[in-house]
């Protein structure tokens, strides 16, 4: 848990003296813009939290995912591997740490767009479940940390991850169902967007939005979570593997 | 007890990585041993091996065969026994989060080090003032001087209470008051009980605070003696350095058995190699004789030795 903390805070002191961090946010209120005018221009009021959560998702991905890509190579290049790996705390504790500091600040997200609603359209963001809201955005964040943690690691080997990550970006849009409903997506897409986090994330938060009750919130945030677990499972033990990788073949410290 | 470091048969091979590039054998069945509380010096031209067993002892590389231990503990298969053990310095300017200050990036490295966060705010103080950046510990470290980073390295290294130490070229870039100071510093910590591995290029700075030093050259050890004995390595006798001594007198002694050569020194003065035991005494006795009375008894210097062992190659690596 303190190398969790410590990871954590040094994320966050790293964003505060590098804007480049806050580059993903500055789309999201032009995306804001662009959703609302579509949903209405169709008349379609009641599809309002559609287009208000699909920035707040794709900057949540594309943050985390561009940040936390850059965390492990970004320490090789800097010559701080070396001694983090050295060092008695649990690295990957170290990296989750780091990655949930960019996903935090991703949440800022969601002021933007309350402000573009709110003050352009005249459409507030009202959370009628409030406490299943804060529990969802937690889960996804925690989820979503989690999942980064793969790019942490892959950034390492692969010269190419960039283009990778980059390629990752609208599929998981798509299988998210970040805009588009899953249930409106071919049948056959369906069990893959089952398997991504973000589309579980998106339909709890947007249910939260709605004053009608929300079913299976456990089971829902239950499963967000677990695919987060997996997520970070599979990122550990791709970061070990490469660690010890590069502890063999002497690459842990970049030219 | 254990020893702080052992190492044994260890050798480490980098293969090439692409075609055109050859196969780097950076240490060839290298053992050493270095008991709790020395300072020891590791010596050696660029490409030497020194750095690669750093880091094999650091648990940041695998060797290829062969085993090391700190305090005991295998450095492979015993990581986590290892790490909290050790404190470790490279040398340049990397290594530290430029963008945050001084005090932030030592308090970040004493989290991973499991202390207490009291602890760690308590132990990034004292060691900004040991090593002379209390004044500057909220400035970004990317406004720091070249040999403040070394220093901001070296507190680095400290600020997990090692037991045992790596230090590579812990004093590049640092000016010559920097780098006395530093000289005290490893005085101080030797006191207190540390183990210390100093891989060095400086001559002066290992003759002067290390009890043994190791000298490495391609992968190999050459030798392991202390910095005063090691001039054995090369003369196993004293020279004798005089001032003022009549031509004809040195004639004389250089034709003494166990005299080796005598050579006129550039201020006018003469040395005289011996090569046998008892030489000396003869030879000084005949100086005393002549009435020469200004002479100097020596052994080799650490840079005498290590310029005969290593070669003079150059740039060559």
């Amino acid at each position: 848990m303190r190398a969790f903390a410590a990871g954590f805070r040094l994320q966050l002191r790293i964003i505060r003296s590098d804007p480049d961090y806050f580059m993903p946010l500055v789309p999201v209120p032009l995306f804001a813009v662009a959703f609302l005018a579509i949903i209405e221009h169709a008349g379609r009021r009641d599809l309002a939290e559609y287009a208000l959560m699909a920035p707040v998702l794709i900057a949540l991905w594309a943050l985390s995912l561009s940040a936390s890509g850059e965390i492990v190579q970004g320490d090789r290049w800097s010559g701080t591997l070396e001694p983090g790996v050295a060092s008695p705390s649990s690295f990957p504790a170290v990296v989750l740490g780091r990655v949930f500091a960019v996903t935090s600040v991703a949440l800022f997200a969601f002021v933007e767009v309350w402000i573009v609603g709110r003050l352009l359209f005249g459409i507030p963001i009202e959370i009628h479940h409030p406490t299943a809201f804060v529990l969802t955005v937690l889960a996804s964040s925690a989820a979503m940390a989690g999942t980064a943690t793969i790019m942490a690691a892959l950034f390492v080997l692969a010269r190419s991850a960039r283009t990778f990550q980059n390629s990752l970006s609208y599929p998981f849009y798509v299988l998210g169902g970040v805009l588009v409903p899953v249930s409106l997506l071919p049948d056959w897409l369906e069990p893959l967007s089952a398997g991504v986090f973000l589309s579980w994330s998106a339909g709890l938060l947007r249910d939260t939005l709605q004053p009608d009750a929300i079913r299976d919130v456990p089971l829902r945030l239950g499963v967000i979570l677990g695919l987060g677990v997996l997520g970070f499972a599979a990122g550990q033990l791709l970061l070990h593997r490469i660690l010890r990788r590069v502890r063999t073949s002497g690459e842990l410290a970049a030219a | 007890m254990p020893d702080a470091v052992e190492v044994e048969d260890v050798t480490r091979v980098f293969e090439p990585r692409k075609k055109k590039d050859e196969r780097v054998v950076a240490l060839d069945e290298v053992s050493l041993t270095i008991p709790e509380g020395e300072i020891h010096g590791l010596l050696g031209p660029n490409g030497a091996g020194k750095t690669t067993l750093v880091k094999i002892l650091s648990t940041v590389l695998l060797p290829t065969s062969g085993r090391a231990r700190v305090c005991g503990h295998d450095v492979v298969e015993e990581t986590k026994a290892v790490r909290p053990l050790i404190g470790i310095v490279f040398g340049g300017e990397r290594g530290l989060y430029w963008r945050l200050t001084g005090r932030q990036n030592l308090e970040y490295w004493g989290a991973l080090y499991r202390l207490p966060p009291a602890a760690v705010r308590e132990r990034t103080r004292t060691l900004l003032e040991r090593v002379g950046l209390a004044d500057r510990a909220d400035q970004r470290v990317e406004q720091y001087s070249r040999g403040m980073k070394q220093r901001l390295h070296l507190a680095r290294g400290l600020i997990g209470d090692a037991k045992v130490l790596f230090l590579d070229e812990p004093t590049t870039g640092m000016d010559p008051i920097a780098g006395r100071e530093f000289r005290t510093l490893i005085g101080e910590l030797k006191g207190e009980g540390r183990t210390i591995l100093l891989a060095t290029h400086d001559m002066v700075e290992a003759e002067t605070v290390c009890d043994r030093v190791t000298l490495i050259d391609r992968g190999k050890i050459i030798a392991t003696e202390s910095p005063r004995s090691l001039g054995h390595v090369i003369s196993r006798f004293q020279r004798v350095d005089v001032e003022g001594a009549p031509e004809p007198v040195l004639g004389r002694i250089a034709a003494l058995e166990g005299v080796s050569a005598v050579t006129r020194t550039e201020d006018g003065g003469a040395r005289i190699e011996v090569s046998e035991e008892g030489a000396t005494a003869e030879v000084l006795r005949r100086l005393v004789d002549a009435g020469v009375t200004s002479v100097r008894t020596s052994l080799p210097s650490l840079e005498e030795v290590y310029v005969q062992l290593i070669g003079e190659r150059g740039l060559e690596v």
